[in-house]
C-alpha cells in the first residue's frame, strides 16, 4: 500500500514544482522590461511582410512599396527615437487581418498601435474599442488643420477624432499608353484620351479591339471587389447614392444602380474585359500586355512604373489617371488607411505616450507614404514640390477632390460581400442586373438594421 | 474481513488512477467541456465578439436560424459536399487500398507516397491545387489544351467549383481511409482467399463474396468518420473561392465563422454551431452503434 501511494505523492510533488516554476519564470518574464529603460510597442498592421529584405534599412530613399516604405518607417524610428521606443511590428495578410484584430481584442491582447482602414472604424468606435486621439496628437504637434477635410472627416465620427489619417486609396486608371497610342487613343502630348460617356467607353473598347486584338479593360473580377468599387463609382457619377445620406437604407435598387451594373455586365459580355480574371490574373493580364486599361488603386503605382521602367515587363509606357467621369458628376470610390491606438484593459501611460510619438513620427513622414502612389492627407504635403515631383502625379491628384466613400456605418465589411456576391449573381446564375440589385437591397437593409447601437 | 481488503487496495489505487488521469481530464475540461458549456450558453443571447452585448434572447438566435437563407444555403452546401466528398474518398480509398495491399517494396512506397499529402496543411494543398486549377497556366488547362478543349475555370464555374473542391479533398484526404482499409484487409484471413482459389472463384466473385463482406465494419467506419470530418469543411473552400462562384460554395463553418469574426455574432455562431455539434452527435452516435463487438 506504501509503494502505491509513492507514486502519486512523487507525481503531485513534480507538479507542484513545475507550477511554482512557471509563476516564477512568468513574474520574472512580466517585470523585466518594465524596469529596463526601452518602451515596446506593439504594431499590427497588413501591407505584406518585408522585415527581412528590410532589415537594418533605415535610408528611406531605398524603401520601395507600401511594405518597404511601412517597414523602413518603423525600423528609421525605432533606430531615430530618443525615447527609447522600440516598435516590434507584427504583419498579417490583408484578407485575414481583421479577423485577427478582432481575435486578438477578444483575447484582451489588442496591438498597441494598429492600422485601420476608415470603413471599418465606426465599428470599432461604437463598441468604445479605440481611443480617441484629437488631445494626444494635439500635444504631441500634430497639426489638425493641416489635413484636408475629407481626411478629418474619415476619421472624426460624432464630432471626436479616432484616429490619424494616412491617406487616400481610391480607384485609378492604370494605362498602357503603347497599346492606347496603337489604337488611336492618345492625344498630342502622349496622354491617353480616356472615355467621357458609356458610349464612348464601348466605341474606344471597339478600337481597341479591332486595331490591337487586345481587350480594353482589364478588372480584377470573380470574389475581387474592384467590380463593386466601379459600380459604387458609377452610381455616384450618376448623382445617386449607395446608401441614404443616414446610412439607414440602401439605394441599390435604382435606375443609377441598375445603369451602373448594366454598363460593367455589358463591357463584360461584349468581350471587352474578362470577368474569369482574379486579382493577380487581372494584374497579370496588364503587365504582360494583354489589356490596355487595368481598374486597381492608388497602392500599386510605384510598383507598376518601376517595372515599366525596368524593362522587365511588356508594359513599358506606364500612365495613371483619374477614373475617367462617364456621367454627369466626378467621383471616385475611396478607403484611408488610418491609424488607431486600441484601448487596452489595463492601459500603460508609458506605452500610450510612446503610440503617440509614433503617429507624430508616421505624421511627419505622409510625404514618404505618398511615394507609393497613395495620396497624402495634409494640405502642406499635398502642395510640396516634393509631392509634385513624384512621376505621375499631375494626372492623378485631382482625385483626392472626387474621392468618395460610404457614410460612416457598420458591417461596412459584410455589406461589401453582399454586392460582390449579388453581381456575382448577375454572372453566374442569370440574375438581371435589377434582380440582383433587388436582392443586394434587401440584403443590406438587413445588415444595416443589425447595426448594434 | 475480505471487504475490508479489498477497499483499502482499491482506494489509494484510484487515487493513483485518478492524478494519472488528472491532466488530461484538466485539459479536456478545459479545452472541450467548459467551452462547450459556454457555447450553448452564448447561443442564447446576442453575444458580440468586442464590446459588451451579452442580451440573453432566450431561442432566439435558433429561430433566426430557421429564416436564415444564408444559413440554410450554407448548410445545403455542406451537405453536398459531404454528399459528394463521403462516396469519392471511400471508394477511392478502398479501390487504392486494394491495389497497394501487396508486400512489394514498391508497394510500400506508392503506400507512404498516397499517405504523405494528409501531412500537409490546408494552405499548402490549397496553394498546389490553385496553381494545379489555374485555367490560364496550370496542369489541369495543360492537359485540357492537350486533348483539345478550351481551358475551363473550375473554381469560377458555379457548377464546377464545390466539385473542383471535392477533388482537392480526396487528394488531400485519401491517405487515412487507404490505411483503414489497408489494416482491414490484412485482417482477412488468408485461408478464405486459398478457399476461393481452390473454388475457382473469379477476382469479382472474391471481392464481391469475401473481400467486401469481411471489409463492413471498416468501410461503415470510414464512411461515418469521413461524414464527420467532411461536415466541418471549411479551409478549402474559404482559401479557394471564397464561398463563390455566386455563393455556391459557401459551406456552414465558413458561415460560421464569418458571421463570429466578420460580423462578430459569435451568439448566433454559437447557436449554429450547436446545429452543427447535433449533426456530428448524430453521425458519432451511429458509428457507435455499428461498431459494438458482435454486431
Amino acid at each position: 500500500m506504501r509503494r502505491a501511494a509513492r507514486l502519486p505523492a512523487a507525481l503531485a510533488f513534480a507538479l507542484v514544482l513545475l507550477v511554482a516554476c512557471v509563476v516564477v519564470l512568468d513574474r520574472r518574464a512580466r517585470t523585466r522590461p518594465a524596469s529596463g529603460p526601452r518602451t515596446e510597442i506593439t504594431l499590427l498592421r497588413m501591407f505584406g511582410s518585408c522585415s527581412d529584405e528590410y532589415t537594418g534599412v533605415t535610408d528611406l530613399s531605398r524603401a520601395v512599396g507600401e511594405c518597404g516604405v511601412i517597414q523602413v518607417l518603423t525600423n528609421a524610428f525605432n533606430a531615430e527615437n530618443d525615447q527609447g521606443i522600440s516598435v516590434r511590428t507584427q504583419t498579417i495578410e490583408w484578407s485575414a487581418y481583421y479577423d485577427r484584430l478582432s481575435a486578438m481584442y477578444a483575447a484582451g491582447n489588442p496591438p498597441d498601435v494598429a492600422v485601420m482602414h476608415r470603413s471599418v472604424l465606426p465599428d470599432f468606435v461604437a463598441r468604445d474599442l479605440v481611443l480617441p486621439l484629437a488631445r494626444d496628437l494635439e500635444d504631441a504637434g500634430v497639426d489638425f488643420g493641416d489635413y484636408v477635410d475629407p481626411a478629418r472627416q474619415a476619421v472624426t465620427i460624432r464630432g471626436e477624432v479616432y484616429a490619424l489619417p494616412f491617406d487616400f486609396h481610391a480607384l485609378l486608371w492604370h494605362v498602357n499608353l503603347d497599346l492606347m497610342a496603337k489604337a488611336g487613343l492618345v492625344d498630342a502630348r502622349g496622354a491617353a484620351r480616356l472615355p467621357s460617356s458609356p458610349e464612348e467607353l464601348f466605341a474606344h473598347a471597339a478600337q481597341m479591339k479591332r486595331r490591337t486584338g487586345k481587350h480594353y479593360l482589364a478588372i480584377p473580377s470573380q470574389t475581387d471587389p474592384m467590380p463593386t468599387w466601379t459600380l459604387e463609382t458609377w452610381i455616384w457619377q450618376q448623382g445617386g447614392d449607395v446608401l441614404s445620406p443616414d446610412g439607414r437604407s440602401a439605394r441599390l435598387s435604382t435606375p443609377q444602380a441598375i445603369t451602373a451594373l448594366s454598363l460593367l455586365n455589358a463591357l463584360y459580355r461584349e468581350g471587352h474585359a474578362d470577368r474569369g480574371l482574379d486579382y493577380a490574373r487581372a494584374e497579370q493580364a496588364f503587365l504582360s500586355g494583354e489589356a490596355a486599361v487595368l481598374i486597381n488603386g492608388t497602392w500599386v503605382v510605384e510598383r507598376y512604373d518601376a517595372q515599366a521602367n525596368s524593362g522587365a515587363a511588356a508594359l513599358r509606357h506606364y500612365g495613371v489617371y483619374t477614373v475617367p467621369t462617364l456621367f454627369s458628376r466626378r467621383a471616385a470610390w475611396a478607403d484611408s488607411h488610418i491609424w488607431v491606438l486600441p484601448r487596452h484593459g489595463h492601459p500603460d501611460p508609458r506605452k500610450h505616450r510612446a503610440a503617440v510619438a509614433f503617429l507624430r513620427y508616421l505624421h511627419d513622414h505622409g510625404l514618404n507614404w505618398a511615394k507609393t502612389g497613395h495620396l497624402p492627407v495634409r494640405s502642406s504635403v499635398l502642395a510640396s514640390e516634393a509631392f509634385q515631383a513624384l512621376p505621375h502625379r499631375a494626372d492623378y491628384e485631382g482625385t483626392a477632390r472626387i474621392a468618395r466613400a460610404l457614410p460612416p456605418i457598420q458591417n461596412q465589411r459584410a455589406i461589401q460581400d453582399v454586392i460582390v456576391e449579388e453581381i456575382n449573381a448577375t454572372w453566374h446564375l442569370g440574375r438581371t442586373p435589377a434582380e440582383g440589385l433587388e436582392e443586394a437591397q434587401s440584403r443590406v437593409d438587413e445588415i444595416l438594421k443589425r447595426a448594434a447601437r | 474481513m475480505p471487504v475490508r481488503i479489498r477497499r483499502s487496495f482499491r482506494a489509494p489505487g484510484s487515487l493513483a488512477a485518478f492524478l494519472f488521469l488528472a491532466p488530461f481530464l484538466a485539459f479536456y475540461g478545459a479545452f472541450l467541456v467548459v467551452p462547450l458549456l459556454l457555447g450553448a450558453w452564448m447561443s442564447l443571447h446576442r453575444w458580440e465578439l468586442l464590446g459588451d452585448l451579452r442580451a440573453y434572447c432566450g431561442s432566439g438566435n435558433y429561430l433566426r436560424m430557421l429564416r436564415d437563407p444564408l444559413f440554410r444555403s450554407s448548410l445545403v452546401h455542406s451537405a453536398q459536399f459531404t454528399l459528394m466528398a463521403v462516396p469519392t474518398i471511400t471508394a477511392v480509398a478502398l479501390f487504392l487500398a486494394l491495389v497497394m495491399n501487396r508486400p512489394h517494396r514498391l508497394y510500400a512506397a506508392l503506400r507512404s507516397i498516397f499517405f504523405a499529402s494528409g501531412a500537409l496543411s490546408v494552405t499548402a494543398v490549397t496553394l498546389i491545387w490553385l496553381m494545379v486549377l489555374n485555367p490560364s497556366r496550370g496542369l489541369f488547362a495543360r492537359f485540357m489544351a492537350a486533348l483539345g478543349f478550351a481551358p475551363v475555370d473550375l473554381l469560377a464555374d458555379p457548377r464546377l467549383a464545390m466539385p473542383a473542391l471535392v477533388v482537392t479533398t480526396l487528394w488531400w484526404g485519401i491517405g487515412f481511409p487507404m490505411v483503414l482499409f489497408l489494416a482491414g484487409l490484412q485482417q482477412i484471413p488468408r485461408e478464405l482467399y486459398e478457399a476461393a482459389k481452390l473454388d475457382h472463384a473469379s477476382p469479382w466473385t472474391t471481392f464481391r463474396r469475401i473481400t467486401l463482406p469481411s471489409l463492413r465494419r471498416t468501410i461503415l467506419l470510414v464512411l461515418v468518420v469521413e461524414v464527420i470530418l467532411q461536415f466541418q469543411v471549411f479551409g478549402q473552400v474559404l482559401l479557394m473561392t471564397r464561398g463563390g462562384p455566386a455563393n455556391r460554395t459557401r459551406v456552414l463553418v465558413q458561415y460560421i465563422y464569418e458571421t463570429s469574426f466578420r460580423d462578430w455574432q459569435v451568439g448566433y455562431a454559437a447557436s449554429m454551431s450547436m446545429l452543427l455539434l447535433l449533426v456530428m452527435s448524430v453521425a458519432s452516435f451511429v458509428q457507435l452503434r455499428l461498431s459494438r463487438p458482435g454486431d
